[in-house]
């Protein structure tokens, strides 16, 4: 263990609000969770709580809000332990958001559930009301207040249940990923609301760029157990610290940053050969009526590498299901050649592998063996041959001696492997992936991002991962509102100072903090 | 036993023609109605809560009792053309409350289906009682409409379309919050009203979650076939539906207790009743009581 806060002379002067000593706790199951936690965090605190994948980080901060109870140890919240009617007042001071906004959104106006916890706190209508308008004003969401939660984009569902904290003016903010799957817009509006916000913050996450930004403190955990607790600038300057805890993401400053015209634009020489998919004229409208994509041309050609950006509700994942024949739109949209009609789009579903956002979706069966042979079991494919691409698949994604695991059981980095395995065992022509680093620790990206590299195949990226973009892709589709508002090497869209006022997709800050912990990262190299 | 009929009437048998042609059309109609219902997105209650009509502006506890109450006094109806009053008091509520029409028409196009059911079989296979009317074939005896069998099939399904119609006016005029609030005054135990609540809520998760899910089994090539194989697959995407449920339930609880949650899902404020309101009650219970006044008379 590395340095611990709770000796830090800094921190005696100001209020300890919560104190865990040697706290453990085990899941139902038996499973180990947290093991000798000795902990403390004081008023003021902007505290990084990081760790791989699995390591212990939402557990503990459900101990903190008193939603599990430690099997050893104690917990304590201004100075006394979280129960009876103190945990109930410590609730009410404690706001925690959900990795899940549906979870956090329960009831069927997004004003209801803004309401609720100040209603709990007994304030009196009149000001149940004010603070409800004054908390959605503040994520931008007065407009919407009457909508139902399933209604609203998921940039929108995020920031209404921080409205639905915020609105109790808590002591303590914990935050539980907050940014995952949020597009740099979202992220930066995120970003500021969490710089004005004047209580305790304590945010899980795996985006350290993001927590550099946010949090003084880090608190590193690794199989349950507090393994480093000091600045979060130390522990982002010094690479084996992060390297130990599976929390280095140097690889994403591996190369330069690349210069505008570098890259193989889109129509070049290189690109001559016949589409592999050409979408002329394609337009999208959801079942309730709504305009998802609206008159799409472009082409996408054997071999290329395209990333395809927007913000959320762009129209992304609508336009991966048709492009893997999964919806269907109208206009022209051509598989080799040959135009996809309803008839002849399970030829288009066989040819491209699409990999879900969230890889739950994706993942029904009792076994890791079970679910890559699904797709080839649909197909009819011989036992021998099922065998064979089973074996093959979780090979190629590192999984080979997963066969019989539970996927269910498995962490969130090998459950995103096991999708694109079972994607990757039906041999697609094109491989679709929808932001494949959703969720994943800076280990479970480095890793991915090799096997990805690797693969010969047509690719099509959907992310707001600047690195994967940069690494993956020659060529960048930018959508926004459902029409393709460019179509150009990717290194010009990494050069594209218009980007901001074309489509709100700000990358600035993102391009910004890297840049300045490549700075950090250089001085504490050279001193 | 023999019951002779008050009368028969003996039709040609080309009449069987159309209709037979009459009943597939309506059967066909129905289904691809039910088809269409079952593909259009659900639409949540209180969708159009905001609007301004009278029914808008209607205390709920007042509108449900009032609005429950015809209900009731309708269902109780034995004579057609009084069923046929409140179906069109039914329909003037629907045009005062000024939602758009597609909400009850999707309502009567998904209980038709049944309701044609009914009117085809009834009158074949109602009991022969002293007094029916029944239409028999030249030729073929053993085919016979009983007409009170037919009036008995329209009974019911103008009490039905009467219900579907009051569904709008009193579900979709205010926030699912305040009507339920309303339904728990009215005496609704409390955890069935919060039941309803939140159940309400992940309905559409619930059909999201299923709807990315089966896409997810389509991506990769599943096709339902008869076949033991794909009875397989299905319980294995309902079982993970089972568990994804399972695990949201017990985050959502964790989300409410961590927001101050003891039990009891705090009230909206409270809508004060004012004279109109209870007025307006008093009106529509009235038009209720002396529809089935009208109907107890001439059934006497």
């Amino acid at each position: 263990m590395h340095q611990l806060a709770a000796t830090r002379p800094s921190h005696q002067a100001v209020s300890r609000l919560f104190s865990l000593r040697d706290l453990g706790y085990r899941y139902p199951d038996g499973t180990p969770a947290l093991a000798g936690i000795d902990l403390d965090i004081f008023a003021g605190d902007r505290l990084a709580l990081v760790g791989q994948n699995g390591a212990g980080k939402t557990t503990l901060a459900k101990h903190l809000n008193g939603l599990l109870k430690p099997d050893q140890g104690e917990i304590t919240y201004r100075g006394q332990p979280l129960a009876g009617a103190h945990l109930t007042q410590a609730r009410l001071e404690i706001g925690l958001l959900f990795q899940d906004a549906d979870d956090q959104l329960f009831c069927n106006s997004i004003r209801e559930d803004v309401l609720f916890g100040p209603r709990n706190q007994g304030l009196d209508p009149a000001e149940a009301e004010a603070a409800a308008e004054a908390a959605l004003a503040d994520v931008d969401l007065l407009g919407d207040a009457e909508r139902p939660p399933h209604t609203l984009s998921y940039g929108q569902r995020k920031r209404a249940a921080l409205a639905t904290l915020l609105a109790m003016q808590p002591e303590v903010l914990i935050l539980d990923e907050p940014t995952a799957n949020l597009d740099p817009r979202q992220e930066q509006l995120l970003l500021d609301l969490l710089l004005n916000y004047p209580g305790t913050l304590i945010c899980i996450t795996h985006n350290l760029l993001f927590a550099y930004e946010l949090c003084q403190r880090a608190v590193v955990l690794a199989q349950g157990r507090v393994h480093h607790d000091d600045s979060l600038r130390e522990l982002v300057a010094h690479q084996p610290s992060q390297r130990e805890h599976g929390l280095d993401f140097s690889f994403r400053f591996a190369g330069d940053p690349p210069q505008p015209g570098q890259g193989r634009p889109a129509g070049s020489p290189a690109n001559r050969q016949p589409p592999l998919l050409a979408m002329t004229g394609y337009s999208y409208r959801y079942p309730d009526g709504r305009q998802a994509l609206r008159d799409l041309t472009f082409a996408i050609r054997r071999g290329d590498r395209l990333a395809l950006v927007g913000e959320n509700g762009a129209g992304k994942s609508t336009l991966a299901g048709c492009l893997a024949g999964l919806r269907l739109g109208l206009g022209n949209l051509t598989l080799d050649g040959r135009t996809i009609t309803s008839r002849t789009r399970r030829e288009l579903t066989r040819q491209a592998g699409l990999v879900f956002q969230d890889c739950a979706d994706q993942l029904f069966c009792p076994s890791c063996f079970e679910e890559v042979a699904f797709g080839p079991r649909q197909l009819g494919w011989p036992s021998a041959a099922i065998n064979a691409a089973v074996t093959d698949a979780l090979q190629r994604v590192r999984l080979e001696n997963f066969a019989e695991r539970v996927p269910l059981h498995l962490s969130g980095g090998e459950r995103k492997r096991l999708a694109l395995a079972a994607v990757l065992a039906l041999r697609p022509q094109i491989l679709i992936l929808d932001e494949p680093t959703a969720g994943l620790d800076p280990q479970g990206e480095e890793l991915l991002l090799d096997i990805l590299s690797k693969f010969a195949v047509t690719l099509l990226l959907i992310s707001h991962d600047l690195h994967f973009i940069r690494r993956l892709t020659e060529r960048t589709l930018v959508l926004h509102e459902g029409r393709l508002v460019q179509d150009y090497a990717t290194d010009d869209f990494f050069a594209d100072a218009d980007l901001n006022s074309l489509n709100q997709l700000d990358y600035s800050y993102r391009r910004a903090s890297e840049l300045r912990l490549r700075e950090l990262r250089r001085k504490a190299a050279e001193g | 036993m023999n019951i002779d009929p008050q009368a028969t009437l003996v039709l040609s048998p080309l009449w069987l023609v159309p209709a037979a042609l009459g009943i597939m059309l309506v059967a066909t109609l129905a289904l691809q109605a039910l088809q269409r219902l079952v593909e259009q997105p659900l639409t949540e209650l209180g969708a159009a809560a905001a609007g301004g009509s009278p029914l808008h502006r209607w205390e709920p506890r007042c509108k449900l009792a009032a609005l429950l109450g015809f209900a009731l006094c309708a269902v109780s109806l034995t004579s057609l053309w009084l069923v046929l009053a409140a179906l069109l008091a039914a329909a003037g509520g629907q045009a005062l409350s000024g939602l758009p029409w597609q909400g009850p028409w999707r309502r009567l196009q998904a209980i038709s289906g049944f309701l044609v059911m009914l009117v085809v079989v009834l009158p074949l296979t109602a009991t022969v009682r002293p007094g029916d009317i029944l239409l028999q074939f030249a030729g073929l005896s053993g085919l016979a409409i009983n007409l009170r069998g037919l009036e008995l099939a329209l009974l019911i399904t103008g009490k039905a379309w009467t219900v579907a119609l009051l569904a709008e006016p009193m579900l979709a005029t205010a926030a699912p919050a305040a009507t339920l609030a309303g339904l728990q005054q009215l005496g609704l135990p409390r955890r069935a009203v919060s039941l309803l609540l939140i159940s309400h809520r992940y309905l559409f998760v619930f059909r999201d979650e299923a709807a990315r899910m089966r896409i997810g089994m389509q991506a990769r090539g599943f096709r339902p076939r008869p076949s033991w194989t794909s009875l397989h697959d299905l319980g294995n995407f309902f079982g993970m539906l089972l568990v994804r449920s399972y695990e949201r339930t017990e985050r959502v609880q964790q989300a409410m207790l961590a927001r101050g949650y003891r039990g009891v899902l705090p009230q909206p404020e409270k809508i004060s009743v004012l004279p109109a309101d209870w007025l307006a009650a008093a009106l529509v219970l009235a038009l209720g009581l002396g529809l089935l006044l009208a109907d107890r008379l001439a059934g006497g």
